[in-house]
């Protein structure tokens, strides 16, 4: 305060500085990521073209499929369907488990935390190769099963909207766990208590106080979620094979047949749905409250 | 104590906490009656705060018994006990508005939604936050949390009001000036308030009755010039203020008197069932000592060993012989005070401004 020409003549350098150290990660990020998301969205606008990456004609064709076309619209409601399943399903089974570990003492946390991680060190692919070995007409079950005499011809296990849904499920609680843990071992535990002098009782002091406060966690749960169930290609391949095909498996489809423009209308789709869904949730659990800004 | 069962609010009967092979309260019985200001007063890990949980029910006693009103709560669990909390941070839910966030032990209580504004109105004026019902509590000072942990802690008219050490989270003038106010209001309400504190000015400020608490046990319980004049141990005599202690043995008893030999001379006490070689431990304020010049017959001998000035008093330390002692004078004249470090006075003070401690084996 006792000095403020000091302070604006270094404002200017200051900001010239920010400026500069901006600039490097700003140009790489409009050069691969803005630039070619323009090109892409560019490139599904036209049609298909045999020889080059797109026709010579404009056409909106691709996305007038995707909202009208049967095939399609079935294979978007799946792909909902299922993020809706793994999303519900991580948010009961996380939010059990983040609130049963967020009260240790913070090594014994840690060392939950470490465990859940565990499984995230092996790769997506051989854990999907380790559900087929479960759920395979040749896996587990259905060989303990016929060996039981519980069925006699092998269960559709594999390759169906339950295996994705499950297997995704299973890759993607930790990510809830670990958020909602965060979010509930940072909280003050005075809140509980000032809830319960003011007369809740621990399921409203739940309900009122501690589900709202912990709606950071759940938000960034939900979202890392669920946009990494709208991008994992590999599982959802893996374990829906050509039946339970999910959103990006078409675009997947679409680009093996050179079918570019499509794939990158496709494409533009699932970006569409993913943000949609992600500002939904924002909506919905509203984690900015907890900053006391509405 | 004389209040008959009906009005005693909050009742403590023999109250244990152990965690482990820890006492965290060892045996604490008391009873605060409707409308009065109870403190707690002691340093950290004293037991206080554990009482006063255990009071809201955060904490379950290891034996006795606790009853709010009458009705023995020992083991209810906190929200169906009927108390409200201010607590030491304040906890107010930051994700609700100032409004919402009084509302809610109304909401709780399922008092209908136009009776609840009402009384949350009536709550914001009594702590003069009239137009921030809207605001959150993020956007507000720290003085006006406290209001607002306050309104919702009185919104829900408790059988008692808990207070965590409420205004430790405060700066030094707004601290005084919120004691000020919180007494005024708990007056003006009428509200039976526990208040636990460190502070023990502040104790002495705001009380009806004290408990000055030590190693989980109560080492004196009474009004605060009681507490302050009359310490019944050397524990105390120390917290509460500054004491000079003096360690001394009964030469004899004369009249009913018992008189000492102390490091500073012989001293006269108070001699009921008092014998003959028995030791003592006397304290006396520093404020209630008075300086004579040497050539005074009053006191005893000392030395000045330095002397702090501080504005409207003057620190003494003396020495008499191997006894330390402290005396405060008040800064009454320019020239009030003549003398110098190493020059040597007398110490007196009247006789009864001698305490004798309780020699409790701890």
């Amino acid at each position: 305060m006792a000095r403020p020409s000091l302070i604006s003549g270094a404002a200017i350098p200051r900001r010239l500085l920010a400026g500069a150290l901006l600039l490097p990660p700003l140009a790489l990020f409009l050069a691969f990521f803005v630039g070619p998301l323009v090109y892409l969205f560019w490139v599904s606008l036209h049609s298909a073209s045999q020889t080059a990456l797109y026709g010579h004609q404009l056409t909106l064709e691709h996305y007038a499929q995707a909202f009208t076309d049967p095939f399609y619209l079935l294979i978007i409601r799946r792909t909902l369907l299922a993020a809706g399943a793994i999303l519900g399903l991580c948010l009961v089974l996380g939010y059990a488990t983040a609130y049963l570990i967020a009260p240790l003492p913070p090594r014994r946390r840690l060392w939950f935390l470490l465990l859940l991680l565990f499984p995230l060190m092996v790769s997506n692919v051989v854990r999907a190769y380790g559900w087929i070995t479960i759920l395979g007409r040749q896996g587990v079950i259905n060989t303990l099963f016929r060996g039981l005499g519980i069925s006699d011809a092998p269960l559709p296990l594999l390759y169906s909207f339950g295996a994705v849904a499950f297997g995704l499920m299973t890759i993607l609680l930790p990510y809830m766990i670990i958020s909602i843990t965060n979010n509930l071992a940072a909280m003050e535990r005075q809140y509980h208590e000032a809830a319960q002098s003011l007369g809740a009782n621990p399921f409203r002091a739940f309900i009122h106080v501690i589900l709202p406060l912990s709606s950071p966690g759940i938000a960034s749960g939900m979202l890392l979620v669920f946009l990494l169930t709208m991008s994992a290609y590999v599982t959802a391949t893996l374990l829906g094979g050509p039946r339970a095909k999910i959103l990006v498996s078409l675009v997947y489809d679409s680009v093996t047949v050179f079918e570019w423009p499509r794939a990158a209308a496709l494409a533009f789709v699932l970006l569409l749905l993913a943000l949609a869904i992600a500002g939904l949730i924002l909506l919905v659990l509203r984690p900015g409250r907890v900053q006391g800004r509405g | 104590m004389s209040e008959s069962a009906a009005t005693i609010d909050v009742s403590l009967d023999r109250v244990r906490k152990s965690y482990g092979n820890v006492a965290a309260v060892k045996g604490v019985s008391l009873a605060i009656p409707r409308g009065s200001f109870f403190s707690l007063l002691g340093p950290s890990g004293c037991g206080k705060t554990t009482t006063l949980r255990i009071i809201a029910g955060f904490e379950l006693p290891s034996e006795g018994e606790v009853h709010i009103r009458g009705v023995r709560v020992t083991a209810v669990p906190p929200y169906k006990r009927d108390f409200a909390m201010v607590f030491q941070n304040f906890a107010l839910f930051p994700h609700l508005t100032v409004a919402e966030n009084v509302a809610f032990g109304l909401r709780m209580r399922r008092i209908p939604r136009a009776e609840r504004a009402e009384r949350v109105r009536q709550a914001l004026a009594l702590v003069k936050l009239d137009g921030f019902a809207v605001r959150y509590p993020k956007q507000l000072s720290g003085g006006q949390q406290q209001r607002v942990a306050l309104a919702r802690a009185i919104v829900v008219r408790p059988a008692v009001l808990l207070l965590d050490e409420p205004l430790g989270a405060l700066d030094k003038n707004l601290r005084e000036a919120m004691q000020v106010e919180l007494r005024a209001l708990q007056r003006q309400l009428g509200i039976t308030t526990v208040f636990v504190t460190h502070d023990q000015e502040e104790a002495l400020t705001m009380s009806d009755r004290i408990a000055v608490m030590n190693g989980g046990a109560i080492e004196q319980l009474g009004p605060p010039r009681e507490v302050y004049e009359r310490p019944a141990t050397e524990f105390v005599a120390t917290f509460l203020g500054a004491s000079n202690l003096l360690e001394g043995r009964i030469a004899a008893i004369e009249a009913g008197k018992a008189v000492v030999d102390t490091a500073v001379g012989r001293l006269v006490v108070a001699g009921e069932r008092r014998t003959a070689g028995e030791r003592l431990r006397l304290a006396v304020r520093p404020e209630r000592l008075r300086l004579h010049p040497p050539s005074s017959s009053q006191g005893f001998v000392a030395r000045i060993r330095e002397i702090v000035y501080r504005g409207a008093t003057v620190q003494v330390f003396l020495d008499c012989g191997k006894q330390p002692i402290l005396a405060f004078l008040q800064n009454a004249a320019p020239d009030s005070f003549p003398w110098g470090p190493g020059d040597e006075v007398r110490v007196g003070w009247e006789p009864e401004s001698l305490v004798v401690l309780d020699e409790r084996p701890r």
